[in-house]
């Protein structure tokens, strides 16, 4: 069974939509009174609507994501390095920046505050309640809708931070490392548990202040003791390491394969999610090109038997795009296993979409117009 | 597959995208909403805690934060109190104040601050457990913590 490719006029149609919800989201409240601002905002909405129309129209889904998905996390990247610096002038965290407060809260975080927060109503990080979209509320609002919605599909589809890994994952054309076993899925959830117990134990974000590497933009500490320098250090490695040369090597994402505790947290939300990724045992001929190709080895032989993708699972679809025979497809739970796949994959895709313009719309229109106003203006700010 | 699953599948996956447009679109009102009912706050380790006082010395103020003896699950025996001074432009460069009257009814102490350098001392009478957490400078002032036990 080969994709659903519908027609110009009919994926334009299908298109249509999902540009009318975005553009509510994009142009809501008064225009841009910055040019660059206001340039960005529209080529962001453009861009975003052309790989959904992309995705509708070649019957691809996860070629597309990842290009989205992709240009969403470096754009977050040069906005969030670029906005720290103009702020404070430096790319280093110092400890009466970290105590002044009003940080943007990262999702990463969700789950090492939620005990504290469902026992003593505290959030253990120095963000805000209520005010902005990064402010600690929105974030678990936004979190909370996804879960339930799309389960780790957070991951594939809104995470501002896996588009890094995602990247470097598709620089070579064949993995160095070929045979990793799926055990490495169980280390994350050995950080997910220290993370979540120092935390309660300290009342810390520990794992923030210790192991994240993405801590390398923009929130290093100053290298003013042997103890900060050595800290700066694991972040630059974890960062080297789990961002860029093992997805480089492995073809995989290994931070969220690997590494990440709000990943092996979120494969719970799989659960809930009404969507999965099913494979045909009568189609499939055990070709393992997905099992090869999956980016958090949610994938196995065990996987194919089963009939469908592991907790791991972060509904990006290469799986389904990889599939020669279409024997990999999105499925809605409690349905028959050859229930109308097209229609399961736009009922996800719908929403996953919609996750992704969303995440982006803030990050990417910030970080393209800095890029902008740096290519005309010689300035980023 | 029974009847019912099958549409409970079909319910949930045609509601998804409703529910991803409520969270952002109304992303306002409902995070207002969650925040309210779940009762958040920032942890006092990264406020301070709750204002207790605010002493005017004319050209600037003392701010004297509620003890925090911050615990999971219950409170823990070592805590620490908060004093911010402000703003920086009305200091004077030595300033000794002080600090009594805690909730909790834990001992007061005087504290000495040199606002040029950004070094603090415990006056003689501090009571034992009791001791310099952190200085720092903050926007607009800086800020003391003293470690007490309860």
């Amino acid at each position: 069974m080969h994709p659903w490719r519908p027609g110009l006029g009919r994926s334009v149609l299908l298109a249509l939509p999902m540009a009318l919800l975005t553009a509510l989201l994009f142009f809501r409240g008064p225009a841009a009174a910055d040019p660059f601002q206001g340039a960005a905002r529209a080529l962001v909405f453009a861009f975003f609507n052309a790989m959904f129309f992309l995705m509708l129209h070649t019957g691809k889904t996860d070629r597309w994501r990842a290009a989205g998905f992709i240009v969403y996390a470096v754009l977050f990247a040069v906005s969030f390095i670029s906005r720290h610096i103009e702020s404070r002038g430096t790319v280093v965290l110092t400890e009466a920046v970290w105590f002044k407060g009003g940080f943007p809260f990262c999702h990463i975080l969700i789950p090492m505050t939620l005990l504290p927060a469902a026992l003593k109503g505290l959030i253990i990080f120095p963000s805000t309640i209520l005010g902005s979209p990064a402010a600690v509320a929105s974030i678990l609002l936004v979190w909370i809708g996804v879960s339930l919605t799309l389960g780790r599909g957070w991951c594939g589809w809104g995470c501002f931070f896996g588009g890094l890994d995602d990247g470097f994952s598709r620089i070579l054309d064949r993995p160095v490392i070929k045979d990793l076993g799926a055990r490495w899925t169980d280390l994350p959830l050995a950080i997910l548990l220290m993370a979540v117990l120092s935390s309660a134990a300290m009342l810390l974000p520990t794992y923030c202040m210790w192991a994240c590497p993405f801590r390398v933009m923009a929130e290093l500490d100053p290298p003013t003791t042997l103890g900060n320098v050595a800290q700066d250090a694991v972040f630059v490695m974890i960062f080297l390491a789990f961002i860029v040369v093992l997805p480089l090597l492995l073809k995989r994402r290994a931070q969220c394969a690997m590494l990440c505790p709000f990943g092996a947290f979120q494969s719970g939300a799989n659960w809930i999610s009404p969507f999965e990724v099913r494979i045909d045992a009568g189609t499939c001929t055990k070709c393992r090109l997905c099992i090869q190709g999956c980016p958090t080895l949610a994938l196995t032989d065990e996987a194919l038997a089963r009939g469908h993708s592991s907790a791991t699972c972060l509904k990006c679809g290469k799986c389904v795009d990889l599939c020669p025979q279409g024997a990999a497809r999105f499925h809605i739970k409690g349905t028959a296993p050859d229930a109308s796949p097209e229609l399961a994959r736009l009922l996800f895709l719908y929403p996953a979409a919609f996750l992704l313009a969303a995440m982006a719309n803030g990050f990417a229109q910030d970080g393209l117009a800095r890029l902008l106003r740096l290519a005309a203006t010689g300035r980023m700010w | 597959m029974s009847r019912g699953r099958e549409v409970l599948g079909y319910v949930g996956a045609a509601l998804a995208l409703p529910v991803v447009l409520a969270v952002f679109l109304g992303r306002e009102p409902l995070s207002r909403a969650l925040a309210g009912t779940a009762g958040l706050r920032i942890s006092p380790l990264f406020t301070g805690g709750d204002v207790a006082t605010i002493r005017d010395h004319g050209s600037y103020r003392t701010i004297v934060h509620r003890p925090v003896f911050l615990g999971l699950l219950r409170q823990s025996r070592r805590g620490f109190v908060q004093v911010d001074w402000e703003p920086t432009t009305g200091l004077p460069w030595i300033i000794s104040e002080e600090v009594s009257g805690l909730d909790g009814g834990q001992a007061g102490f005087r504290i000495r601050l040199d606002t040029r350098s950004g070094q603090a001392v415990l006056g003689p009478g501090a009571e034992a457990g009791q001791g310099l957490e952190s200085v720092r400078p903050r926007d607009g002032g800086w800020t003391v913590r003293v470690w007490l036990r309860r």
